[in-house]
């Protein structure tokens, strides 16, 4: 058997090799030791044995469905991105540009002579024929920034042997639409402006109005709505946003065990005290089921907050005692 | 049915060369060939000039790798959807930073794991927290997978068993630090070079081989425990 410092040595080459990283010549020297020593050979059967037990655990594709909504998700927010990001990216050209010259000097000398020649050329051509050709692309109003509402510029492409070139490029159109919040059209949008991600404000707006549609019962019934607040219950970063959601979803919490399920989880896992203590407020009306008072014992239990563990413990001493 | 019931045992233990890996899942959109690299390049050099149809090209190119990782790592579709959004609206931002001096592939999965593992932090910080209660046998049960368990299922059997083996090998990789979980996943499942790992990780093949080493000892750890 070899000394402890070489079966060390061995284990992590037998790591390796099972992982197939092991370099070639390293191979003969491990299957010496491992010929000599019964320690590693053990040793190695159990690499092998968790290598298959982890792959118990599959690799699974991506589902279509996950694929397409993600694909919307990210298009609807790179339409999104402002117009700074174009001017963000002229920035990061012009530092690229830098960056390269940087690593060229020579070719920053050629650079800097061929634009000497032609600038004082040019300026020599400009003063004699006082000849001044400008295409303007743009008309911006007067006192309004002319790439305000550009999206993004898609191709440019020269003219050969020409200065002209032709610039294609997206404009932001923002439009404006009016009615009630009934309207169907409205209700798209504002579950629109829910996803809104790059927009707190607008994200806060929508969710706050789709919950007061549901906590006043007006035609809430439908997935995508309460989807929506379930999603942004749980995954929301704004705490406004999240309790606003958890209002919401208030009238729900009897009927429909989703929702209860999301509450319970706000409940256990909510980062804010607040989120946690409203979650208690919406599970009083269904305390007497089983999962709830689990949770509920849970957190009287275990919470961080001394009044949230008073708040559930409340609730719990409201249950009548069944067996 | 206990940790110890996914213990293999190889029938021969000296042959290296046949040692089992496990499936490797390449990334789908990985450029190999010469001829694609070229487009592949091309296409970025045209999405760093602006074009969002080069750009959109990129994205379908690499983003079924992209959520194959977020979503077997963090395990919810959630937030794999939105680590597939946040990536590639971060590459989007900094495309004109690429300078080709690593792959394209590597370039945005640097970007993916960096995601994955402020998630992964900020999860561990919760899970700190998490409630663990007994169930009616004395043993422990968790309440978070319980509650958000779907409540109906097609052949309960085979899909309790399914879900209990997946549930016990999660829970040994969630014992995992970030670090440790991101690099045995990056060459367990997705089966990565160590190399290539180091470069995502903006560290070098020695340490990656260190950290799949310890990764490897505490899941060894971590199983046996869960009996």
């Amino acid at each position: 058997m070899g000394n402890t410092m070489k079966c060390e040595l061995a284990q992590e080459m037998i790591a390796l090799s099972v992982y197939g990283e092991l370099p070639d010549d390293q191979g003969p020297q491990l299957e010496r030791h491992l010929a000599a020593c019964e320690l590693c050979r053990r040793e190695l059967e159990a690499v092998q044995a968790l290598s298959k037990a982890m792959s118990l655990l599959p690799v699974e594709e991506p589902s279509a469905n996950l694929i397409a909504r993600s694909r919307l998700r990210l298009e609807e927010a790179l339409d999104a991105v402002p117009h700074g990001s174009w001017l963000l990216r002229c920035w990061q050209r012009l530092a690229q540009g830098v960056w390269r010259l940087r690593s060229a000097p020579v070719a920053v000398s050629g650079v800097l002579v061929v634009g000497l020649t032609a600038g004082g050329y040019s300026g020599y051509r400009v003063g004699e024929h006082d000849a001044v050709k400008t295409a303007p692309v743009i008309h911006p109003t007067p006192g309004e920034d002319p790439m305000a509402d550009i999206a993004n510029v898609s191709s440019i492409v020269q003219e050969p042997n020409t200065e002209n070139v032709e610039v294609v490029y997206n404009r932001l159109q923002p439009e404006t639409i009016r009615g009630s919040l009934d309207d169907p059209q409205i209700r798209q949008l504002l579950l629109v402006g829910a996803r809104n991600r790059l927009n707190s404000g607008v994200r806060d707006n929508s969710l706050g109005l789709l919950a007061n549609e549901c906590r006043a019962g007006h035609q809430c019934d439908d997935g995508p709505i309460r989807d929506a607040l379930i999603g942004a219950m749980r995954y929301d970063k704004s705490v406004a946003v999240r309790l606003k959601a958890l209002e919401g979803l208030q009238p729900y919490v009897a009927d429909d065990v989703r929702v209860r399920d999301a509450v319970l989880e706000a409940l256990m896992k909510d980062t804010d005290p607040r989120v946690r203590t409203q979650a208690i407020e919406l599970l009083e009306p269904v305390e007497a089921d089983s999962s709830v008072r689990e949770v509920l014992h849970t957190v009287s239990l275990r919470d961080d907050n001394p009044e949230i563990r008073t708040a559930s413990r409340q609730v719990l001493d409201q249950i009548p005692q069944v067996q | 049915m206990s940790a110890e019931s996914l213990r293999f045992f190889p029938p021969s233990s000296a042959q290296l060369s046949a040692t089992s890996t496990p499936k490797i899942q390449s990334s789908q959109g990985m450029a190999t060939d010469p001829s694609a690299r070229a487009t592949e390049t091309d296409l970025i050099r045209e999405a760093q000039q602006g074009s969002r149809t080069a750009f959109d090209a990129l994205v379908r190119q690499y983003d079924q790798a992209v959520l194959r990782l977020a979503l077997h790592l963090t395990g919810s579709e959630q937030d794999a959807e939105d680590i597939h959004q946040e990536a590639f609206l971060k590459a989007y931002r900094y495309l004109g930073n690429f300078r080709f001096e690593c792959s394209f592939y590597t370039w945005i999965y640097r970007i993916v794991t960096n995601l994955c593992l402020d998630l992964l932090r900020r999860r561990k910080s919760r899970r700190e927290d998490q409630a663990v209660m007994l169930d009616s046998s004395g043993e422990e049960i968790d309440l978070l997978t319980n509650v958000s368990d779907q409540r109906a299922s097609a052949n309960p059997d085979r899909e309790l068993s399914r879900k209990f083996l997946g549930e016990r090998i999660r829970e040994a990789l969630d014992k995992l630090t970030p670090r440790e979980r991101m690099v045995f996943e990056l060459k367990h499942y997705q089966g990565l070079k160590l190399r290539t790992i180091g470069e995502m990780l903006n560290t070098t093949e020695e340490t990656a081989k260190n950290t799949l080493f310890r990764a490897t000892r505490k899941l060894r750890a971590n199983l046996a425990e869960l009996r």
